[in-house]
């Protein structure tokens, strides 16, 4: 279908003549009350339907309503009975559901990227062989049948040559990820690949070793001191409540601390911002570390009970004295000293990390540095503490395959902690050295812009040439559709749908649904999956075929089915806000639940873990009880992990059980003298949001913010072209002469820069990733935006 | 007593993000370059001592409008509760009230060519509904209510809180209140050092789009957005006014 193309009597004419009530010879439509019968089922046209979703402006899925009048979107705004966009702990969101949730001015901007002019509307097809960037690849329109036909045959000729492997996978990571890893499964090819190691694998990592959980959240509302290294929520508003929960946790007492090179809003919002050299959070962290274990200051019952490794961690830093710190970070010995003492003396506290410290060469082990400061104090899983979330979730449909037994291109296992998102900076380096287990051929990319996205623009360009044959799915001519073969029309989150469980503490499972079908008559992209997935005749391991019947709502129905909520699709559509959650509310201190060992289990003198007679871990003992415990492998919090000092970083170096500082790799030296570093702001999302002009008109520049004492030095004043210079990239820019960074460091936000896209996002501002190198950190995988250095100096 | 509307903006809650300033523009359908309502930004102090600032204005609904009285075809009107208004058929564009606004909110749509501004979401008010801007706030920083109901939420918080409108002195009565706004950045204008200047320039020429561009644009929401749904504008609609 076709947006409806009514001019504005027409739609007039048709509103008042269906509400039954003449028009009052005005251009306005009379009041809504006197023209909605009460109690009708249908609500009249200009009052229009309201339909429950979730956002995706961003990943963050906030709950939304959508108003649908005559077959378009006529508004947006935030659904109340999500909890995402409101609370993130049960007992704050019931207390204030009247409150109203929230939405951010992206999602306010949704209905601007549906309808925007310069979406894809039909399959392109590459007509000029030639590729790089600037070439125009001279699209030609094409059927969707032509394309899928074509796309087919390329999958169908590579797998029948036995290179299914050669297939690569990209895709966005919080949608439809399922059904494209089973593709992936069931085609043959190991490399199916998302975003996540381009956002917070090493944050995962972090956590997931020192606490058992990937992804803890932090219950602000109730907290009594919240410190935060290199996070920027007010905002990098990845869910709408996050400005209320962390606003009122201040006006509730807290008080609030911000480590980071820029003073980001969330830093102005902060009693006390920290500027730190960047990478160097670890070391403050160890630092307080010693000032709260030489003070005892640390809670030793929570410690005794509930960690391992702390003699070993509290030997560690018994010489990472703050003044030690002061050299590396550059704050101040007495700042470290007090926000130690304050910290672990305010209870509860909060002590989380996120992309600031989370990309760079030394980020898990910087990152542990900081997740332990919460074990030493006891603020693990409490009130007002950070907490390990409930996932209420979507559970994989089952599926019967034989996975390939050929390597993924990215040597994703030999990451101690590397994440299933694989290892994209890895994919692209393979690609040009040539040193991969073998050569890729072919590349699908659903709703993904690689060539801005991923650390080192000119390789990623260079590499997607290397590849025979590129399909890229996305709603605009990005950068990487750029580089494509053949370009499919791809679909916004208000024409599709969606499972989501996660981002809040208890188990909430809420729908994305379409509000409107897909407005040019487009697939969305699961079923793009699953017609390819059907012209291929993909079978299972039973030989099954797996797409030839399937459709995507009940696929997904299986997957709630799965999931906590136990109800259909259907069921939760019709839930108040089509959202499920679980009435026992947010759980605090999972770990204490008591377990009964079963027979035969033993427990571990040293760290209390009790096993079954098969070693799996079943228990943690404390004094004479079992207890669930953690779900890290000694059940407790780890101050030394045994697991990851018994592995090689993907460089062959040892790791240090302990959470040790070591500088990262590339630092500041004569030639390039400055930190690059980047960040986010409200208005934007990764590269993707830049076409939106109810957005680009907020910021449409993303100028390089310098320290007014730097500038001086340098002769730049504020508004100056400049030129950054790294060993990768050099590219001009325009100079924000600040207060409020790091001397040391410039920085910028990130997602600018665009040559593709549209006309609104065309020509403005500077691509950050082209200074880069292609890189990962050595332990998860995450890839390294912000481990740059540069020379800046007027043009 | 007829009601009396007004909102109260809680600095200490307002985050900077400008979610009230696109929720805005989505409700009643404002052209890209143009804006309702808008957050100020300044950077203060100086290093490491800094952080940026964020005021919110819009259009204050003053006691004594002094637009309406400077409007020579008196098609800006005041409504009986205190909303004040433009009638876009008879507004001739003149511009006199721009002038005459101490606060700055008003504008020319570039679509339209009418004068026009921030209307307490008046279509919402009279269903109802709070201000698209209050609804979507992220820090729940704005509250409108009924200054003459004492129990309304803006009369307690008026009650509680040093509160104080943007230029007391403009002689026009303001009625949009703030809680701790701060001096610099109530005082800071557009050519000042500290105004955060990306924020602040010529959108026409930064926004590259031309008149047809953002006409286009606005196409998504014309006819249906909420305000032009439900509201007759025009002064003759039966309301009362002052």
């Amino acid at each position: 279908m076709s947006i409806p193309k009514l001019s504005r009597r027409q739609f007039l004419a048709l509103s008042a003549a269906t509400a039954g009530v003449a028009a009052l010879g005005s251009r306005f439509v009379p009041l809504p009350q006197t023209i909605t019968p009460a109690g009708a089922a249908e609500p009249s046209l200009s009052e229009g339907q309201w339909i429950p979703t979730c956002c995706h402006m961003c990943g963050g899925t906030s709950g939304i309503l959508c108003n649908v009048v005559n077959g378009r979107v006529a508004k947006i705004k935030p659904n109340t009975d999500n909890p995402i966009g409101l609370a993130n702990v049960s007992s704050d969101y019931w207390q204030h559901k009247s409150e109203g949730a929230a939405m951010c001015p992206k999602g306010n901007a949704g209905i601007f990227t549906l309808y925007d002019p310069d979406r894809v509307k039909k399959p392109l097809k590459r007509t000029n062989p030639e590729k790089g960037k600037g070439v125009d690849p001279k699209w030609k329109e094409i059927s969707w049948d032509e394309a899928l036909d074509e796309i087919a045959a390329k999958l169908k000729a590579l797998r029948d040559n036995g290179e299914a492997h050669t297939l690569l996978w990209f895709t966005e990571d919080s949608s439809f990820t399922d059904i494209q890893a089973d593709f992936c499964d069931l085609y043959g090819t190991p490399n199916y690949s998302m975003h996540s190691n381009l956002c917070d694998v090493s944050r995962k990592a972090i956590f997931k070793s020192v606490m058992g959980h990937d992804r803890p959240l932090g219950d602000t509302v109730n907290s009594k001191y919240i410190l935060f290294f290199g996070w920027n929520p007010l905002s990098a508003t990845k869910w709408s409540h996050l400005p209320r929960t962390i606003t009122r946790g201040i006006e509730n007492g807290a008080r609030f601390i911000v480590v980071d090179p820029y003073c980001s809003f969330t830093a102005s919002k902060a009693h006390e911002w920290i500027p730190i050299k960047p990478s160097t959070d670890g070391a403050m962290a160890l630092a307080m570390a010693n000032v709260i274990i030489e003070s005892k200051l640390y809670d030793q019952k929570f410690v005794d009970d509930w960690a391992v490794g702390f003699d070993q961690f509290s030997a560690y830093v018994k010489d990472k004295t703050p003044e030690w710190a002061e050299k590396i970070t550059g704050v101040p010995a007495d700042t470290i000293r007090r926000i130690a003492r304050e910290f672990a003396t305010t209870k509860p506290a909060i002590v989380d990390a996120w992309s600031g410290p989370g990309q760079h060469s030394n980020a898990v082990q910087g990152g542990r540095a900081i997740a332990v400061l919460a074990a030493l104090t006891g603020n693990v899983d409490k009130p007002g503490t950070i907490m390990i979330p409930n996932k209420g979730g979507g559970a994989h449909p089952p599926i019967r395959v034989k996975k390939t037994d050929k390597p993924r291109l990215d040597g994703l296992s030999k990451f101690p902690m590397g994440h299933s998102s694989g290892v994209y900076t890895e994919i692209i380096s393979r690609i040009l050295d040539g040193k991969g287990p073998y050569q890729p051929k072919m590349a699908v990319v659903m709703f993904q812009n690689l060539v801005l996205s991923i650390p080192g623009t000119n390789n990623v360009i260079e590499a997607l040439k290397k590849l025979d044959y590129v399909v890229v799915d996305d709603i605009y001519l990005s950068e990487t559709a750029e580089m494509a073969d053949i370009v499919l029309p791809g679909s916004t989150y208000l024409e599709r749908y969606e499972v989501i469980g996660q981002w809040v503490t208890w188990p909430v499972v809420s729908l994305r649904q379409p509000v409107v079908p897909p407005i040019f008559g487009q697939l969305p992209e699961y079923d793009v999956v699953i017609q390819l997935g059907k012209r291929l005749g993909l079978k299972d391991a039973d030989g099954a075929p797996f797409f030839e019947s399937l459709k995507y709502e009940d696929y997904i129905s299986k997957m709630i089915q799965g999931g906590s909520a136990k109800i259909t699709l259907e069921e939760l559509k019709a839930l108040p806000g089509a959202v499920w959650m679980d009435p026992k509310g947010t759980q605090y201190e999972k770990h204490l639940a008591e377990v009964k060992p079963p027979e035969g289990a033993t427990v571990d003198p040293k760290t209390g873990s009790v096993k079954d007679k098969d070693g799996k871990l079943v228990g943690v003992k404390v004094g004479d009880k079992v207890h669930k415990g953690f779900a890290t492998p000694t059940g407790k919090l780890e101050f030394f992990s045994e697991s990851l000092a018994s592995k090689k970083d993907i460089n062959g170096n040892p790791i240090d059980g302990l959470p040790a500082y070591t500088p990262r790799d590339w630092y500041p030296d004569d030639k390039f003298p400055l930190f690059l570093i980047n960040w986010k702001e409200s208005h934007h999302t990764h590269s993707r949001t830049f076409n939106n002009p109810y957005l680009m008109e907020i910021q449409n520049w993303n100028r390089l913010a310098i320290n007014d004492v730097t500038a001086g030095k340098l002769g730049i004043q504020d508004g100056d072209e400049i030129w950054v210079e790294s060993p990768y990239g050099k590219a001009k820019a325009i100079a924000r002469v600040t207060q409020g960074i790091h001397p040391e460091v410039v920085g910028w936000q990130h997602g600018f820069g665009h040559w593709g896209f549209g006309k609104v996002a065309k020509g403005k501002g500077t691509a950050d990733g082209q200074f880069n190198v292609t890189k990962s950190d050595p332990i998860s995988g995450m890839a390294l935006h912000k481990e740059v250095c540069v020379k800046v100096y007027k043009a | 007593m007829s009601k009396r509307y007004v909102m109260v903006i809680d600095l200490r809650r307002c985050v900077g993000c400008h979610a009230c300033t696109v929720a805005c523009k989505q409700e009643n359908n404002v052209p890209v370059t143009a804006f309702r309502t808008w957050v100020k930004q300044v950077e203060k102090g100086r290093y490491p001592n800094v952080r940026k600032v964020s005021l919110p204005a819009l259009c204050n609904h003053c006691e004594k409008p002094i637009c309406v009285q400077n409007c020579p075809v008196q098609a800006s009107y005041q409504r009986e509760d205190g909303i004040v208004l433009i009638d876009y058929d008879r507004c001739i564009g003149c511009k006199y009230c721009i002038a005459s606004c101490p606060y700055d909110v008003r504008f020319v749509n570039p679509l339209r060519k009418t004068v026009e501004k921030c209307t307490f979401c008046v279509h919402r008010v009279d269903r109802g509904e709070k201000p698209a801007c209050v609804e979507t706030c992220m820090g729940k920083a704005r509250t409108f209510g009924d200054m003459n109901d004492p129990n309304s939420d803006v009369s307690r918080l008026i009650a509680d809180l040093p509160v104080s409108p943007l230029k007391p002195d403009s002689g026009t009565g303001p009625r949009v209140y703030y809680v701790y706004p701060d001096e610099l950045a109530m005082e800071t204008r557009g050519t000042d050092a500290n105004y955060i200047k990306y924020y602040h320039r010529d959108l026409k020429q930064e926004i590259s789009l031309s008149e047809d561009d953002i006409r286009e644009r606005h196409k998504a929401l014309e006819g249906i957005s909420r305000a032009d749904r439900f509201y007759d504008y025009r002064i003759d609609s039966n309301r009362p006014i002052r």
